[in-house]
């Protein structure tokens, strides 16, 4: 148990390098100072190699040149010595710098070990190097050889210099390199951690500002005002969910009191009417009658009930099925034919006009349903008399059927907001007589709307409501298809 | 007709069971789906009716246990209205399906619709007392009293008369005249009866179109009517 806590503990942390921006800014920080120092450093050692090689080869060439003056005149084994003394004064007594004359006459020769200058790697400008027992110094030399002169043949003089000491001083230079690479590689690192928390500050601040949100307090929003230009697009874009996540929370809200409103109506006078019938002897036809009520009541849960199972499966984005290419015309003249008694006995008439021959790709019956709901919903809102126009335009590869009734001017405030459910213009409103609806009946069309991937709309000028729904037009509809193949 | 009721929930059960005997139905009841297998293999139905969700067997296990040994018609009753659910129980072999809460008049119209089926032609002329409707010439008396209607009025009746003695709900009628496959909440269906009614019904004796209050309407002749 304890290791299982162990591993995920650790499991956890390495997930916790691999997210943090903090560590993951250091590691870059430090990434790039070490590349860039290490090309500097690189750079500046090769510059050094160079110089000091450099510097030692002048010193070869000095003392060359200065022997080579010495020998070149003299041809004598007497003054020879003299030559042998200036080299001996000349060679310190570290043996940094050495000396060897070749020749074949033993009388003009100079130096230790001159067999050895055999093994001597030799290049074609004079530079060489060699290898000295018994400790292995390792020497850089330069060779020239000198013309013969009186009794003295051609030598080679051979000057060596140790290359111990560069190579010490690289070595020094090179340790000294690598701390300081590897502290300043260090130093970056930290000051980066400061910068990356400095930097991420905002960002903290808006976490922090984002965990003390509550369900509560949905009207809270984050602060954009002081925010950086990267994080401002997404604190308002936060915002912007969250204004909506609020829209769709209060009406929910709204529509759960809503619902419990209709459906106590209902269940109130089925309890009542109820325990009134039961509490005296009553006859069998006093019975019937309180039971034909309750059924009336029943009936008009069962159907709130229904509407709402359908506007809940509209809501979870069901799309409608069943499409069949329809005149559009040629449904709203039967839907209006549906309604033929009621308009004859108000004495309302429906003109059709617009695109008589637009089709579109619908589920008829829940065409006909929101349709019948627009007529019902003009009707109830029109006076004895009244002429009702239903417009077909075809549009922007959508079918609109707009339902015009002479009516009340509508505040514009709650033109969008007819389309909600259990909406009421005027609250106190409730004329049960003439209202079938229990205010769904709007609700529907946008559903339906909306299950065939068209909008709603509601307009009000000039004593005119107009209400409209769409559906896509036949070419929409088998592009749509075309696209989902 | 012997019906078989295959419902798990002891209310609906019980009044599926009163209201389809006092129809005049033979009524078995099985309470779950191993009884209800049992039921259905073992004797023969006219029609069964199936609830989906069941213990033991579900519906739709039941269905298809059924359907590998005979064809009696099925409606099925789902709570969740679902489209998987309504396709799933037609593909497996159901005849038809209602979804709860259904209304017991709706599930009588299904029953004698499925019984219906396949029986031959209708007749051209319907009489009820003393009226008489010849569908086909659309003409309508009543004793010898000619009555014009208009189309729709004449649908209307039709409608009522073709089903004489059974009760139509409002969203039947809808279906049936109108092709209208919804609750419309509307008050169309009794302006239309309403008119129907003063036309061939109101200034004779005896009456025939009643209204069942909370149910429908229904065209029958009644004893309390009848001339004395």
């Amino acid at each position: 148990m304890s290791w299982n806590c162990a591993t995920r503990t650790v499991r956890r942390e390495r997930g916790n390098v691999k997210r943090s921006i903090t560590i993951r800014l250091v590691l870059m920080f430090a990434l790039a100072a070490l590349v860039t120092f290490s090309l500097i450093g690189a750079a500046l050692y090769g510059v050094l190699v160079r110089e000091l090689i450099r510097h030692q080869n002048d010193d070869l060439n000095l003392n060359l040149q200065n022997l080579r003056y010495s020998i070149e005149h003299v041809g004598i084994a007497e003054r020879w010595t003299r030559v042998q003394a200036k080299m001996d004064t000349l060679t310190p007594s570290d043996g940094r710098l050495r000396f060897w004359v070749l020749s074949d006459d033993p009388r003009f020769q100079y130096g230790k070990g001159l067999d050895r200058i055999e093994g001597m790697s030799q290049e074609a400008d004079g530079h060489g190097t060699i290898l000295l027992p018994p400790n292995g110094q390792m020497l850089r030399t330069l060779s020239l050889r000198i013309e013969p002169y009186e009794d003295r043949p051609a030598v080679r003089l051979i000057v060596g210099v140790d290359v111990a000491p560069l190579e010490h001083t690289l070595h020094a230079f090179l340790t000294a390199l690598v701390l300081l690479l590897l502290s300043a590689v260090l130093v970056v690192m930290l000051l980066g951690y400061w910068i990356a928390h400095l930097g991420l500050q905002p960002l903290k601040q808006l976490s922090k500002e984002a965990q003390g949100l509550r369900p509560q307090t949905l009207s809270q929003r984050l602060h954009t005002e002081n925010l950086p230009v990267e994080l401002s697009d997404l604190a308002v874009a936060f915002n912007g969910a969250l204004g909506r996540l609020q829209a769709a929370y209060q009406q929910l809200e709204a529509f759960n009191a809503d619902v419990a409103h209709e459906l106590r109506t209902p269940l109130a006078n089925l309890i009542g009417g109820t325990q009134v019938a039961l509490s005296r002897q009553r006859t069998a036809p006093q019975f019937q009658e309180v039971l034909q009520s309750n059924l009336e009541e029943l009936d008009r849960l069962r159907s709130i009930i229904n509407d709402m199972l359908f506007l809940a499966r509209a809501d979870q984005g069901e799309a409608a099925t069943g499409l069949t290419e329809a005149c559009v015309a040629r449904e709203v003249n039967k839907t209006i034919e549906f309604f033929e008694f009621v308009l004859d006995d108000k004495g309302i008439t429906v003109a059709v006009q617009g695109e008589l021959s637009a089709q579109a790709a619908i589920n008829i019956p829940l065409f006909r349903r929101a349709l019948s709901n627009l007529l019902q919903n003009a009707i109830e809102h029109s006076a004895a008399g009244a002429c009702l126009v239903v417009e077909i335009r075809n549009q922007a590869e959508a079918v609109w059927i707009r339902v015009s009734n002479p009516g009340v001017r509508i505040a514009a405030t709650h033109l969008p907001r007819l389309f909600d459910r259990f909406y009421r213009v005027d609250a106190s409103r409730h004329d049960e007589g003439l209202h079938h609806g229990h205010g769904l009946g709007l609700a529907i069309v946008k559903a339906v709307a909306s299950m065939h991937g068209g909008s709603v709309a509601a307009i009000s000028v000039d004593g005119v409501t107009t209400i409209a729904f769409s559906v896509p037009s036949l070419e929409a509809a088998f592009e749509a298809v075309a696209h989902s193949t | 007709m012997k019906l078989l009721i295959v419902e798990d929930e002891l209310k609906t059960a019980e009044y599926l069971h009163k209201g389809l005997s006092e129809q005049g139905c033979a009524v078995d009841v099985a309470n779950n789906g191993i009884d209800g297998q049992h039921l259905a293999l073992e004797y023969d139905y006219d029609v069964i009716v199936l609830d989906a969700m069941l213990p033991g067997l579900d519906g739709f296990a039941l269905l298809r246990a059924l359907r590998g040994v005979k064809q009696t018609p099925v409606i099925m009753l789902t709570a969740r209205d679902r489209i998987e659910d309504r396709v799933r129980g037609l593909h497996e072999g159901a005849d038809d399906y209602l979804v709860k809460p259904f209304s017991f008049l709706e599930l009588l119209a299904r029953l004698q619709a499925l019984q219906r089926r396949g029986r031959s032609q209708e007749p051209s002329q319907l009489k009820l007392a003393n009226l008489r409707i010849d569908l086909l010439a659309r003409k309508v008396w009543r004793g010898t009293t000619r009555i014009d209607l208009t189309a729709k009025e004449f649908s209307l009746l039709g409608v009522l008369a073709r089903r004489q003695g059974e009760i139509l709900s409002k969203t039947a009628i809808a279906e049936l005249v109108w092709d209208m496959n919804f609750d419309s909440n509307t008050n169309i269906v009794e302006v239309a009866i309403k008119r129907l009614r003063t036309k061939i019904d109101t200034p004779y004796t005896p009456k025939l179109l009643h209204t069942i209050r909370g149910m429908g309407y229904v065209m029958e002749l009644r004893d309390e009517d009848s001339p004395t």
